[in-house]
């Protein structure tokens, strides 16, 4: 009988997860749903983001009465940054607010596409890790980049999938294997995922860990959904760990090929 | 001065806690950038502010 492998722990800065998948609290119709998926995701790391507080309208106390801080690795990002001196400032804000010295660093001039800045992110990334931070930096799907971040000491890398929020899968596979080939960190795919196939393909190529956020707040059920994404990311991680069949160019018989009660002369030659 | 990149009216005494209560703010609830200091959620000092003062009042939101 298979048993699954309780040893199999995702690792990020010293501290071991039994949870492969990570979710976003942003894009929720409201906390009571945010907080039914999270659990029903398993997910044990969550992000969240800082902003300012409204000076006419200061409102509530954001998220933080909606979350049990302590039941999660909490990853702030800095979303919104277009700098590297933006993204250092929110990082230090968001230690402060959290407690934690992990950020996913995110350095996005574009608006539209949402997509990294890989020169800022980099030199964001290396002046963090010089201050003690973990950090976990969206990035494109850029080999020489990953490997690199890594070089200067961040905790993982998160290349993405396909633009934030679109839902539009993995569209960047190519490189994504050659980031997980080359890796000495814990690959992350984040964004665009929209769908649990899309996870679990992530896994059975050899990530360590997904991220999705829109997948689940944008689905018609997020609870629903969150479970079905955390099956899907134990099956792709099961998947990968037991090795894929060889892929050939033919067919491979699977019924035994002696013994078939045939015709003497069949009509079909075969 | 600046709060939040908007000018806020400078008041003389004004100060950090002053300006917290103003807005109807949860000191365990948010993190302080006054200068180039930090100041954590809930562990927000009681300083005293002066006209040209910069500060970034922030909070944790919803994000992915």
């Amino acid at each position: 009988m298979f048993t699954p492998d309780t040893n199999d722990q995702l690792i990020i800065g010293g501290r071991a997860f039994n949870s492969r998948l990570m979710v976003g609290t942003g894009k929720y119709t409201s906390f009571e749903v945010m907080r039914d998926s999270i659990a029903a995701s398993g997910a044990e790391i969550v992000t969240v983001s800082i902003r300012r507080v409204e000076i006419n309208a200061p409102g509530h106390a954001g998220i933080l009465d909606a979350l049990d801080l302590t039941a999660f690795q909490l990853l702030p990002n800095t979303a919104g940054c277009r700098t590297t001196e933006e993204a250092v400032r929110v990082a230090k804000l968001a230690r402060a607010m959290t407690e934690t010295d992990w950020v996913k660093l995110e350095v996005i001039p574009d608006a539209k596409y949402l997509l990294p800045d890989p020169v800022e992110t980099l030199r964001a990334a290396e002046i963090l890790v010089g201050e003690g931070f973990t950090v976990l930096p969206y990035i494109p799907a850029d080999p020489v980049l990953a490997r690199r971040l890594a070089e200067v000491g961040c905790a993982t890398v998160m290349p993405l999938a396909s633009p934030i929020g679109s839902g539009r899968g993995i569209l960047t596979r190519a490189n994504l294997e050659i980031i997980i080939e080359e890796a000495t960190v814990p690959v992350v795919v984040d964004a665009g995922l929209g769908v649990p196939s899309e996870a679990a393909a992530c896994f059975e190529m050899g990530a360590d860990a997904v991220l999705v956020n829109t997948g689940l707040a944008e689905a018609r059920d997020p609870v629903r959904m969150a479970a079905a994404f955390r099956d899907a990311v134990k099956a792709g991680r099961t998947a990968y760990l037991a090795g894929r069949m060889p892929v050939r160019s033919h067919a491979s018989a699977s019924s035994p090929t002696r013994g078939v009660v045939r015709n003497p002369e069949p009509e079909v030659p075969v | 001065m600046q709060l939040n990149g908007q000018h806020y009216p400078y008041r003389t005494g004004l100060t950090l806690h002053a300006i917290i209560a103003d807005l109807g703010l949860r000191h365990d609830a948010i993190v302080v950038m006054h200068r180039d200091d930090v100041y954590k959620r809930g562990k927000i000092p009681d300083v005293p502010l002066e006209q040209n003062d910069v500060i970034e009042i922030v909070r944790m939101m919803q994000g992915g």
